[in-house]
């Protein structure tokens, strides 16, 4: 579906340095140098996947969509969708996708929603019959009727993103560009975005691409997992390969009535391990030990913990995921 | 004073350095309004060529000039933008948020937009005056320049930009009443450039009118500091133009008080 | 043909936008026509009292004078309505990244970029242009014949595109420097020079406003033709040259521009 090759992005940076005496100098001499932003980057999406594709500040996620969505123009490589190429044809290429700016609306801003959807249609020549279908089906899965004779900027932020993807779909795109569909929306409407986006990408086969700060939404929509930092690819694989790649940490929950349980379990003396592969946390009765699982097996842990302490209530499991990435992100990648 | 300064040069700094970062933008604006000049430059010489005797109201072609390109430069040194800053703020409604900030929003605007115009008219006064001057000195055959008339001249400048900015503050409550700030700001300034001489000098108009555009505020914000410049007021009149100057600064800072006060209450029965 | 179709109904589709959005906000429409005519008025002010002072302008007479001043509103006026969106590229939709949107979408962007706003303001100068002409007309005698008015609403036309190739190709710049809306109004002052007669300036604004930014062949060459009937090959045949050549152009530079479009943010 999906194919990226080599793709590199180089910008040009005007330095300005610091201070009046700076402003004064760049008033007549700017500075500038060239800034890699993307450097060879490749992958492929196949059809009806969900790709989360995430990365610290500044990695050059979002270089990458605009490159992806026919926005920047490459400095060298390409990317295709179904063959098609943005550079070469771009109003071809675009009928192909639907791309959603979380920070950004493509809607009429003083109209109401309805307009827009007419607009739109009209701009990516949809006809009249399966317009009329295709507002059933999005009415239905993004529960546009309550707003829809709105105008835009009264809406809720929650719905103008349903409005958004609403519209980003309108013309049955094969592939949808999610950039932050969540950002700044409360738990409950999160939960909803989820839902309509699994929804369309199970009913349709709709490759979805994401790109999100929420990590959550990486846990619960993505099949696989495209990380980049300084502008690489870092990790490409299913959210399992990550975990167990870089997930060795585990949790060990347990609920004690001892007094002083920290003091009671040494696991660093007893089991002689680095600061770094055990930490131990407690809050009440109960009890938080994260541990690396290549240090020290599970089942030795557990026995040593149940030998030590009065136990009433004990799980184990694995570090989520957004706890990996964020190590991830603070550490680099080897 | 001394305590004002320490709060408000930061603002002048961002001021100067906000023009910095913008330099080419500013000087393509700069090009561009000069240019009007040079339209009116023409045109004047036109008329002057077209019309019987020397003078046209009082005016000789060198003078003419003259006061063309002081207009301008008076212009760009008055100009405010606070009429834009506190339409803004009535619209999205931040300026409830004035009461709740420890330092004067007039006052941080002010400095602000001081920094920017010290950086910008460095660039501009010296030499425009000194171009002009050379300019009359060929055309008239011997140096009209006053070292005085300057001074003078940038004294009243600083109180017509003080009575400009107060007014703008005054004028920017307007958006209260009409929405659409673009279209309120280009009717303000084009009322204004006719009143202040900045179209036809006030001398041209007839003379009862004229006299009335004296003493109106619009007339110390423009007409006033080039008449000073050019060496037209002398003496007691000199002292009468900058205390009405005075007086309309004052006038309109007090104004911007009250318009504020009664926006307060607005505000609190609106309930922000 | 097909294509051409589906511009008049995309243009069709977004001005009808444009007008619903107009009845929302009728209050402000109603101040931004005023203020522009009011604009027009005192400059037509200052003609009035400046020809109290003399007969006439180097040989021109008040009415000829209003008359072309009237017939340089006329296609800047049209350039305005339609196609005034191309000011905003230059001063904030590239530089805050809003370009973006056009991209995405399957329609040309500088023909959706030109479709997208209707600037009612700009009936403001489109009245006063087409009231100045209808003014002046009477008052001077011009022999009319079929060409001279078709001559005329050509050079209308042309002299329109010539407005919008410059501020394309000026707009275009905000693809390499982020922001270029002060570069597109210091080149649009020179239009400020075309409302006179020609004829007042010196060899080099004559030659400048002719040849380099040909602003004089929006207003004064083709009023010249008609007030005068000569020479239409010069006066309106350059109007429609220069207008296709500066469209070229523009569409040219617009084009390079979106390969260097840098979008905003990281």
């Amino acid at each position: 579906m999906i194919q990226v090759e080599n793709l590199r992005k180089e910008f040009k940076k005007t330095i300005k340095e610091p201070g009046l005496k700076g402003s004064f100098k760049s008033l007549f001499k700017p500075k500038t140098e060239r800034v890699v932003a993307v450097d060879d980057i490749s992958f492929e999406v196949p059809k009806g996947e969900i790709l989360g594709f995430i990365g610290p500040n500044g990695a050059g996620k979002s270089t990458v969509i605009k490159m992806l969505t026919g926005i920047l123009t490459p400095t060298s490589g390409r990317c295709t969708i179904n063959g098609k190429n943005p550079t070469v044809n771009r109003k071809s290429y675009v009928k192909e996708i639907g791309v959603v700016f979380g920070q950004r609306t493509q809607l009429w801003w003083d109209l109401p929603l309805r307009e827009t959807y007419g607009v739109l249609k009209e701009i990516y020549e949809v006809d009249e019959k399966s317009y009329r279908e295709r507002m059933a089906f999005l009415n239905e899965t993004l529960d546009l009727e309550s707003f829809i004779s709105s105008p835009v900027r009264t809406l809720s932020l929650g719905q103008r993103m349903r409005a958004d993807i609403a519209a980003s779909l309108l013309h049955s795109p094969k592939v949808l560009f999610l950039d932050e569909p969540t950002i700044g929306l409360d738990v409950v409407v999160k939960d909803n975005i989820r839902r309509a986006i699994e929804q369309i990408n199970r009913q349709e086969q709709t490759t979805v691409i994401l790109t999100t700060h929420d990590l959550a939404d990486i846990e619960l929509l993505a099949d696989r997992i495209v990380m980049i930092d300084k502008g690489k690819n870092v990790f490409d694989g299913s959210v399992g390969e990550l975990k167990t790649r870089y997930g060795q940490m585990r949790e060990l929950n347990f609920v004690t009535d001892s007094t002083d349980p920290e003091s009671a379990l040494s696991y660093r003396e007893h089991f002689s391990l680095d600061s770094e592969d055990v930490s131990v946390k407690r809050e009440g009765s109960s009890v938080k030990v994260r541990f690396n699982s290549e240090a020290v097996a599970v089942s030795d842990i557990l026995a040593y913990t149940l030998a030590t302490v009065r136990v009433n209530d004990i799980s184990v499991k694995d570090a989520d995921i957004e706890e990996i990435i964020r190590r991830l992100y603070k550490q680099g990648v080897d | 004073m001394k305590r004002a300064f320490r709060i408000y040069f930061p603002f002048i700094n961002a001021g100067m350095q906000e023009t910095a970062t913008y330099r080419v933008n500013w000087i393509f604006y700069i090009l561009g309004s000069v240019l009007g000049c040079f339209v009116s430059y023409f045109i004047w010489h036109a008329v002057f060529l077209s019309g019987e005797g020397e003078t046209m109201n009082g005016f000789t072609l060198p003078q003419m000039i003259v006061y063309i390109f002081l207009i301008f430069l008076t212009s760009t040194m008055i100009g405010s933008d606070a009429a834009w800053a506190v339409g803004e703020e009535v619209r999205d409604g931040s300026i409830a948020m004035r009461l709740i900030k420890p330092v004067s929003y007039n006052a941080t605007f002010l400095f602000q937009e001081l920094g920017n115009k010290l950086l910008t008219e460095m660039f501009l006064v010296v030499p425009l005056i000194a171009g002009l001057e050379i300019v009359r000195t060929i055309l008239v055959g011997s140096l009209q320049f006053s070292v005085v008339n300057l001074l003078i001249y940038l004294c009243s400048c600083v109180l017509a930009y003080l009575i400009n900015f107060f007014f703008n503050i005054c004028f920017g409550f307007i958006a209260f009443v009409i929405k659409y700030l673009w279209g309120a700001n280009m009717m303000k300034n084009c009322i204004v450039g006719f009143l202040s001489g900045a179209i036809i000098p006030l001398s041209f108009l007839p003379e009862t009118l004229g006299r009335i555009f004296m003493i109106l505020p619009f007339a110390s914000l423009n007409y006033t500091p080039v008449m000073i410049y050019m060496g037209v007021y002398q003496g007691a009149e000199l002292l009468y133009f900058l205390g009405l100057q005075v007086f309309w600064a004052l006038f309109f800072w007090g104004l911007s008080k009250l318009l504020w006060v009664i926006s307060v209450k607005r505000l609190s029965v609106q309930g922000g | 043909m097909k294509q051409i179709k589906r511009l008049f109904r995309i243009h069709r589709i977004f001005v009808a936008q444009e007008l619903k959005r107009m009845m929302e906000y009728k209050g402000d429409f109603i101040v931004g026509v005023i203020g522009f005519l009011m604009v027009q008025c005192s400059n037509l002010l200052f003609l009035w009292i400046i020809f109290n002072n003399i007969p006439s302008l180097m040989g021109w007479s008040l009415n000829e004078v209003v008359f072309i001043y009237g017939f340089s509103l006329i296609p800047k006026g049209i350039d305005h309505l339609f196609f005034d969106n191309l000011w905003a590229i230059g001063h904030f939709t590239v530089r805050k990244g809003d370009f973006d949107k056009y991209l995405t979408r399957p329609v040309n962007t500088l023909v959706h970029v030109m479709f997208e706003k209707l600037q009612i303001d700009a009936l403001g100068e489109l009245v006063m242009g087409i009231a100045l002409v209808c003014v002046s007309l009477p008052q001077l005698s011009i022999e009319w014949s079929v060409l001279k008015v078709l001559l005329g609403i050509a050079a209308i036309l042309f002299a329109t595109f010539i407005f919008t190739g410059i501020k394309t190709i000026t707009a275009a710049v905000a693809f390499w420097s982020k922001r270029s809306g002060n570069i597109i109004y210091m080149v649009y002052m020179f239009n400020d020079f075309a409302k006179y007669p020609v004829t007042i300036y010196n060899e080099f604004v004559k030659n400048l406003i002719t040849y380099v930014i040909p602003f004089a062949f929006t207003a004064y060459y083709p009023a010249l033709y008609l007030l005068t009937g000569e020479n239409p090959l010069y006066n309106v045949g350059m109007t429609v040259l220069l207008s296709a050549a500066l469209m070229s152009l523009g569409v040219f530079v617009w084009n390079r521009g979106i390969r260097a479009y840098e979008s905003a943010g990281s």
